[in-house]
């Protein structure tokens, strides 16, 4: 008994050690399952009877075996069969009724649960009854006023549940009522007079009043008129602005005015906004009879709340907002002004325009003046600049000036100068140095600018010895010659600063401008001082080139060849490709000397199945071969072959005729065989290799005849070969050829 | 063979015209043995059997869905080879007029397609460069070898009983020597379009594109003779040894038979050769034991049999 089978049977109850349990070694039949629950209810079922059930008692896995096709049935699908083919049912005739399949369709239980849950948080906002409330205060309604069935089902049918925000609802617990507008309720008075503007009518204080004789009206407040939702028509189309669809040309120009009137009513979607209070002036001046209007109810004159929520039923929408037209407007210069926009009675910006100064006649602009006054006042602009600074930058009132104006103490960090921790009296020492050396200045030399504001013309010196020896020396703009003539010219200026010809020639080019000069100028004198020549000692150790090496001109921007420079340059490459392909092979060819010159001669291996198709031993074999192979040695075969070419060519002048290669150095020291006296009787070497032939091990054979993919080859299976001659002549087309030509014969060594 | 007995006259009667095909014949073969029978190879995608005596035509094979370009016949007449544009070899039983193989895997047309002696392999050239040697006693249908040495398409084969000799258009002949296991390739110069060897294999003729027929010597790559006068620039022209291979025939582009003398390279009688063709002469073949018959075959869509006068 095994220990597993005790176990099991200790586990059901059965003493494994009792006679009954002992009895048998073999156990016939399936346990009954224990009375006591285990844990694994399924121990005794067989494999095959067994079910895998998830956690809500369905049976899942249904396997190949067990379940097959009804696997679809107990997980998905419907019924018992599986997918059953639906039958096809026309759908000619109702077309209309095809139903799109919603997702929910191909979703299972799990699935719609999980929908609904991340449904419940919408449905509790969404399904609001502005009627009958929430479903609990429908509830609660059902279950105070008891209604019957059928009146509940009319209502249901006839007033179906209401959607709306549960602001309406507050409204409608403060009193409001569908239709009716928001706000305190008002008096027949008022509330004609917000019908009369509703519909566009000019009603006279006294017109109103003449309606209102009804005494009975005036006792009672009434709600006032619903508010007109302003719609915005959504411009969904690409026409330009004011363009309706269908108008001609003549219309959309706005030549004739008739015409554009009615685009009003259409282009509803400009004018004042809902927050916009219209003024009574512009609707007299420009409304027209035939425009309807509908007035608000917040135009009324007497009102000063500014509640504006409007709040309407879906009949009232699409009626179209208030809209304030200007249908007669016209440009200045007589274009129609577009629908929905107003021509504005102040022009946009204006530019402030202010009369030139007189000058005074015979005034002369003398900068030195100026420059002077600067100077003059240095002093106190210094000062001044320190203390606030942005006042010069900024016209108007700076941040300082408005503290002191408001009397705020001024900020602690304000910067200082340097001045003003100075005593007096260094001060004025420093002011009297400035002036005597302003004076000097002014004494010696033409006030000149400072500071000047323009870029001047600043020529760097350079010594006239550098200058002309520089003028001697290596010239480096020889790619540019503009320059370079402006580089010489500099240098000359700079070697004969008496003569005035060369800086007067020194300017500015016309497209050039100062910065530009001065900047070339710089790099004229840094060139004028690498450039100089070396001193007399050192010059004598070199010698000037006499070819001056003109560098690749670099052009900016993309490289662009030149036609010129393509085309020689494959002429160029012809030129060498031709050299390049004439080798000497070809050349010789070209001469017409052929010959060794135009043979090459390389070593090349035919597949083994070709040299046995063609009979012909293989010239190169396998290496394991040539170990005891008779001489079918790779080196000594192509030695030999080598050696015998002329001796082939020879053998083979005889049409058709064909031998083996013959092994030379078979005869011992007997040098080269007589070919001509092969199989003859002179020659006495005959039939020696017959009687001292050894057969050849049964592998060479195999190497040789055995094919792999031979099927057609019986007559060439390996057999015992008759002892060959050293040379076999065989008559042309015979196939039998091949059987003695690719026997090797043994040599004697 | 008959010795060579100097140039004989060369057989310039029409015998008759095989003209059935409807368009350039590109290859025209004598069978062999007695070969009384030439097959000819068009444009029109046909292969035909004719009897040379009789100028009738005997079968038409028709398999090939492009040009057939070459022919070659077994030695035993039982098969033949044909091959064209269609870039497969095809193995024909003439008897069934059946094609017994189709042999795939070139890239490109086939330009030459040879059996060796005993029709045990065979060897096609294509367009692609490659010459393919294919066994016929095995059915598989991979080549043995593929020989791709040539650089540009290979246009003639010929195989030896240990040598297969190739001309390509890159202007080399290539002999390749199963014995020695070398391959010597003689440079040209000029785009090959038929190599004919003498039967001793130890000189070849070799046609080129510049209008050039040259003698060369096999054993040393030696040119021995140069024969000129006629054009051939553009097209294949085949030339071929007249019996005895004491001359050398070919056709060129305006429809003349040209002879020249084997030894001087001197133009035969008569010169200029007259017009017998109306478009370019793709292919002349002396008959292989009948020294006063030869074959020409022509763009004209005809091929004449020609020979001496009684």
């Amino acid at each position: 008994m095994t220990s597993r089978l005790k176990r099991k049977l200790a586990d059901i109850g059965i003493d494994p050690s009792s006679a009954k349990a002992n009895e048998n070694f073999c156990l016939i039949g399936t346990p009954l399952p224990p009375l006591e629950k285990s844990k694994d209810t399924g121990e005794f079922v067989p494999l095959w009877k067994q079910e895998v059930r998830d956690e809500k008692g369905r049976r899942r896995l249904h396997g190949a075996f067990t379940g097959g096709f009804s696997a679809g049935y107990f997980n998905t699908v419907g019924s018992k069969e599986g997918w059953a083919p639906s039958t096809f049912v026309s759908s000619r005739n109702d077309r209309a009724k095809q139903k799109a399949s919603r997702p929910e369709d191909f979703m299972d239980e799990e699935d719609l649960q999980e929908l609904k849950d991340s449904r419940t948080i919408v449905d509790t906002t969404e399904e609001m009854d502005l009627t009958g409330g929430t479903k609990a205060e429908l509830q609660r309604q059902g279950d105070t006023e008891d209604k019957d069935t059928l009146t509940s089902a009319l209502e249901a049918a006839m007033l179906p549940p209401a959607k709306d925000s549960a602001g309406a609802r507050i409204l409608k617990k403060m009193g409001w009522r569908i239709g009716q507008g928001i706000g305190p309720r008002v008096t027949i008075r008022q509330r004609r007079l917000q019908d009369a503007q509703a519909t566009g009518q000019n009603i006279s204080a006294d017109a109103l009043d003449l309606g209102i004789d009804d005494e009975e009206a005036q006792k009672h407040t009434y709600a006032p008129r619903d508010t007109a939702v302003l719609l915005v028509e959504r411009k969904d189309n690409f026409h330009g602005l004011g363009y309706r669809p269908g108008m001609s040309l003549n219309e959309s120009l706005g030549v004739k005015g008739s015409n554009a009137s009615t685009g009003l009513n259409i282009s509803a979607g400009f004018g004042l906004g809902a927050l916009n209070d219209a003024d009574e002036d512009d609707l007299e001046v420009y409304d027209t009879s035939s425009s309807i209007r509908n007035r608000t109810a917040y135009d009324i004159a007497d009102r000063d709340d500014n509640d504006r929520i409007a709040i309407g039923s879906k009949s009232n929408r699409g009626t179209g907002g208030s809209i304030r037209s200007t249908p007669s407007a016209t440009f200045r210069d007589g274009t129609m002004v577009l629908d929905g926009f107003v021509l504005s009675d102040k022009p946009v910006a204006e530019d402030r325009w202010f009369p030139l100064p007189e000058i005074p006649q015979g005034w002369a602009p003398d900068p030195r003046r100026v420059w002077g006054q600067t100077q003059n006042d240095k002093e106190n602009l210094k000062t001044d600049t320190a203390v606030v600074p942005h006042e010069k930058w900024k016209s108007g009132m700076s941040a300082d000036e408005r503290g002191t104006i408001l009397g705020e103490t001024p900020l602690p960090s304000a910067p200082k100068s340097v001045f003003d921790y100075m005593s007096q009296k260094d001060r004025e020492r420093l002011k009297n140095i400035t002036a005597n050396l302003a004076s000097g200045k002014a004494g010696a030399t033409t006030p000149t600018p400072p500071t000047p504001s323009a870029p001047s013309i600043q020529i760097p010196r350079t010594d006239p010895h550098i200058a002309s020896a520089a003028l001697r020396g290596f010239q480096p703009f020889t790619n540019d010659p503009v320059k370079q003539g402006r580089y010489t010219a500099y240098l000359q200026s700079q070697a004969e600063p008496d003569n005035t010809s060369y800086s007067t020639s020194l300017k500015p080019l016309p497209n050039q401008s100062t910065i530009d000069f001065n900047k070339e100028m710089v790099e004229y004198f840094q060139s004028a001082q690498i450039f100089k020549p070396m001193s007399v000692a050192m010059a004598g150790r070199f010698t000037t080139a006499a070819v001056v090496e003109h560098g690749p001109q670099m052009h900016a921007g993309l490289h662009t060849p030149k036609e010129e420079e393509q085309e020689a340059k494959r002429q160029e490459e012809e030129k060498k490709r031709e050299e390049d392909k004439l080798s000497p092979k070809e050349h010789a060819a070209k001469m017409g000397m052929y010959g060794p010159m135009t043979r090459e001669v390389k070593p090349w291996q035919p597949a083994r199945l070709l040299c046995k198709r063609f009979g012909v031993k293989d010239p190169n074999p396998m290496p394991e071969m040539s170990e005891d192979g008779p001489p079918s040695g790779s080196a000594n075969a192509s030695q030999a072959d080598d050696t015998n070419t002329d001796v082939y060519g020879q053998a083979s002048e005889a049409p058709g005729v064909f031998e083996a290669p013959a092994p030379t150095t078979s005869s011992s020291g007997a040098g080269k065989r007589d070919l001509a006296n092969i199989g003859l009787g002179e020659d006495d070497t005959q039939g020696r290799d017959t009687l001292t032939y050894e057969r050849p091990p049964v592998d060479v054979f195999k190497a040789i005849f055995a094919s792999d993919d031979e099927d057609s080859d019986e007559e060439e299976a390996p057999e015992p070969p008759e002892p060959p001659e050293p040379t076999t002549v065989v008559a042309p087309g015979s196939s039998s050829a091949s059987k003695t030509q690719a026997v090797p014969s043994k040599s004697e060594f | 063979m008959a010795p060579s007995r100097g140039p004989q006259r060369l057989a310039r009667t029409l015998h008759t015209t095989l003209a059935n095909h409807k368009g350039p014949v590109n290859v025209a073969r004598y069978s062999k043995g007695n070969a009384t029978y030439v097959l000819t190879g068009g444009q029109d995608r046909s292969v035909r059997l004719w009897n040379a005596n009789l100028g009738t035509e005997i079968k038409a094979f028709t398999a090939h869905g492009y040009e057939v370009l070459s022919i070659s016949v077994s030695h035993d007449n039982a098969k033949f080879a044909s091959s064209g544009g269609d870039r497969s070899v095809f193995v024909w039983d003439v008897t069934t007029g059946m094609t017994t193989r189709r042999l795939a895997g070139h890239m490109g047309k086939i330009h030459v397609v040879e059996f060796n002696e005993d029709a045990s392999v065979l060897a096609s050239g294509s367009f692609d460069t490659t010459v393919r040697l294919w066994d016929l006693r095995a059915q598989s249908r991979s080549p043995i070898q593929a020989l791709e040495e040539a650089r540009d398409a290979v246009h003639t084969i010929h195989i030896g009983s240990t040598t297969i000799m190739t001309g390509s258009v890159d202007g080399h002949v290539r002999i390749y020597d199963l014995r020695k296991g070398e391959l010597r390739s003689d440079y040209i110069g000029h785009p090959i379009t038929a190599i004919v060897p003498t039967q001793d294999l130890q000189t070849v003729l070799v046609t080129t594109l510049d209008s050039h027929i040259r003698l060369i010597d096999l054993t040393s790559g030696k040119l021995l003779n140069d024969f000129t006068g006629h054009k051939n620039t553009s097209y294949r022209i085949r030339g071929c040894f007249e019996h005895g291979e004491a001359s050398v025939v070919c056709g060129d582009e305006d429809g003349k038979v040209w002879a020249w003398d084997l030894v001087d390279a001197g133009l035969l009688q008569p010169n200029p050769p007259p017009k017998v063709h109306e478009k370019v002469i793709t292919w002349t073949e002396h008959h292989p034991s009948d020294p006063n018959e030869m074959i020409t075959a022509s763009a004209d869509g005809t091929c004449k049999v020609w020979r001496q006068p009684k």
